[in-house]
């Protein structure tokens, strides 16, 4: 069993981030990167599902500079054995479509490298960063994959993959066929930390790069140029007003002050 | 400022600063409370490796500088200091076998402190305290044993630890020179323990009696010559120092964390209370302290490290650090005024928490001792 998990590096999120007026832009700097929360439960996922007794490694590949080798080597701490960085000036600035056209070619280019197809490329549902939530079934669809998403568990009965996909009301079982794309939403557990050991000879390990070049990525189908989806403003979230201070000593008081609050506000 | 550390450090520094922040941090504020042992806490700490952070390269440990270990071990101590005490003590275990073992010794206590085990060291008796020369436990040659009897006291880790590195009187007239050291395993029969302290801080660190009842161990389960016990226990104290004083670092810089993130919230005559002068001299005082004890731990590990004298060096880490601590501590709670004052918030733990470092691995007063002796000489 091959498995490739896409990860991306992204601002950390449980830290309050503000608009830079003066760029336009959200202000990271100083703001530590860490890997994607929802890809943090792909990978755990698939490291769960191979410690079931199923034989296989799970690869593990981001988009991104130099910097992104840091969450590489946190994902070789945590149960991958290989790790990639797609990096080449070409894919600045791409969208979904164009990331998932570069995740694509990458993928396929490390499977024959590797010697075999990938069975599962297992993506987040979304990153917390830009909260797109396409990347994932754009890259179902230029491998020409089965694609599952919002999954929260996987195992293998009789040589089919059964996926406990998460829905409004519970959950579906889905079987599906592989090679497959999923995307992973969060499970019932948390992602298990680094031990020291491992974390010490994740970064000892080779991380693989590879250029536009390398994946036979074409100029016109990834980066700026080749995108659909254009950002024509980054705006901040409008601050929330302050709301009504009800200070009636009597309850009777209060609730009418409520109730004449809501009527003349037409909301009741 | 911090401690500088190497690139691999900086690395697991976050792995661990973010292990603290989620379980241990919050985790302990409960167990604080309780005085209950956070058992499945330090099965995962151990299965993470922070118990076996001291081991070195050679036996399977990380191979890291000490300095290295430090700042790993300061964000513990930020987090929970009942916390890095139960992983400071095993280090504390751990430090008569790397002086005084056989090879075999070595890769055994590095074999259990890998598996996630905890180690302990059992020096003091309830008559033997800072005197530590005057221990009674006895150790009596046996054909291939020896028979062990005693009882220590103020064990940390007892109870919990894998093994226990025991001083015991080899030769009852030949005062410290008739003490040697023994490594003794947990299941060994005769071994026992007392009822855990109910203690005022470092809640979450098991502390209790270790009782040794004609405990026989292998006549190879001595650590170094016989006779040799009471200058190894000396050694092992003098680099437990310096990281007693790392330790209470990592309480320091808690208090001053907690606050400066109050006292930027808190709104007195219309403006933050940190904007008045007297706090901020406060703040100041308590950094100023803070970095000194801090790079004043890191100057005895390096020495420690190069294979230079350190004893002098980690007796002032300690003391240092641990009187900063206190001193940081109740500055924490002043500025927190009546709120530092109640439970709920997080700094009246840091006092209760800060008093022991004054107190145990040597007392600020053997201390001095120590300091002045390395300074004056003979007279």
């Amino acid at each position: 069993m091959k498995i490739m998990v896409c990860i991306k590096q992204v601002p950390d999120d449980s830290v309050k981030i503000e608009l830079d007026e003066s760029t336009g832009k959200p202000s990271v700097e100083g703001v530590e990167p860490i890997v994607n929360a929802f890809d943090t439960y792909a990978l755990e996922m698939a490291a769960r599902f191979l410690e079931t007794g199923i034989e296989g490694e799970i690869t593990t590949i981001t988009m991104g500079d130099e910097n992104s080798k840091s969450s590489i080597k946190n994902c070789l701490a945590v149960g991958a054995s290989h790790g990639y960085v797609l990096h080449d000036d070409l894919f600045e600035g791409s969208d979904a479509q164009g990331t998932a056209y570069a995740l694509g070619c990458a993928v396929r280019k490390i499977a024959r490298d590797e010697g075999g197809d990938f069975d599962i490329v297992f993506c987040g549902i979304e990153t917390s960063d830009e909260t797109s939530g396409q990347t994932g079934p754009m890259l179902a669809e230029s491998l020409g994959y089965s694609l599952v998403t919002n999954v929260i568990a996987l195992e293998k009965k009789d040589g089919v993959l059964h996926v406990k996909q998460e829905t409004e009301d519970g959950y579906n079982i889905v079987e599906t066929p592989m090679p497959c794309v999923l995307t992973a939403a969060r499970p019932n557990y948390d992602p298990r930390y680094p031990t020291i050991k491992s974390k010490m000879a994740a970064r000892k390990m080779p991380i693989g790069e590879l250029s536009a070049a390398d994946i036979g990525a074409r100029s016109d189908k990834t980066g700026e140029s080749a995108s659909l989806v254009k950002t024509i403003e980054l705006a901040a979230p409008p601050k929330r007003k302050a709301g009504i201070k009800i200070n009636e000593e009597d309850i009777e008081e209060a609730s009418l002050k409520a109730f004449s609050i809501m009527t003349d506000a037409n909301v009741l | 400022m911090a401690y500088i550390i190497s690139d691999e450090a900086k690395d697991l520094l976050k792995d661990v600063k973010n292990f603290c922040d989620n379980e241990v941090l919050e985790q302990c504020k409960e167990f604080d409370r309780t005085g209950e042992y956070p058992a499945d806490l330090f099965a995962q700490a151990g299965e993470l490796g922070f118990t076996s952070l001291e081991i070195p390269e050679e036996f399977g440990g990380p191979g890291l500088s000490r300095v290295d270990t430090a700042a790993l071990l300061e964000e513990m101590a930020r987090a929970d200091a009942g916390f890095a005490t139960v992983i400071s003590a095993t280090g504390l275990g751990l430090k008569p076998v790397l002086i005084a073992g056989s090879d075999e010794q070595k890769q055994r206590a590095a074999d259990l402190l890998m598996e996630g085990g905890l180690a302990a060291f059992c020096l003091t008796e309830p008559g033997a305290g800072s005197d530590a020369g005057s221990g009674k436990t006895s150790a009596v040659r046996d054909g291939d044993e020896y028979v062990i009897n005693g009882r220590k006291c103020f064990i940390t880790n007892g109870g919990h630890a894998q093994f226990y590195c025991v001083t015991a009187m080899t030769a009852k007239d030949a005062g410290v020179k008739g003490m040697s050291m023994f490594f003794v395993e947990k299941d060994t029969p005769g071994l026992s323990f007392g009822e855990h302290e109910d203690k005022m801080g470092i809640r979450t660190s098991s502390t209790c009696d270790v009782v040794f009842e004609d405990c026989r161990v292998p006549a190879s389960a001595m650590i170094g010559e016989e006779g040799t016990g009471f200058e190894t226990a000396m050694k092992t104290l003098d680099q437990a120092r310096a990281w007693v004083g790392v330790l209470a670092v990592g309480i320091a810089q808690r208090a001053m964390d907690e606050a400066v993130a109050y006292g930027k919230e808190r709104v007195q005559f219309g403006a933050s209370i940190l904007k008045q002068q007297a706090l901020r001299f406060k703040v100041a005082d308590m950094q100023i302290k803070i970095e000194t004890a801090r790079q004043m731990c890191a100057y005895a590990l390096n020495l420690m490290d190069a294979g230079e004298p350190f004893a002098k060096e980690s007796a002032i880490a300690k003391v240092y650090g641990s009187d900063i601590a206190n001193e940081c501590a109740a500055e924490a709670v002043q500025m927190f005024g009546g709120y530092g004052y109640i439970r709920d918030y997080p700094v009246e733990k840091l006092i209760r928490d800060a008093k022991i470092f004054q107190i145990f691995e040597g007392t600020n007063e053997i201390q001095r001792v120590v300091i002045a002796n390395h300074v004056i000489g003979r007279i």
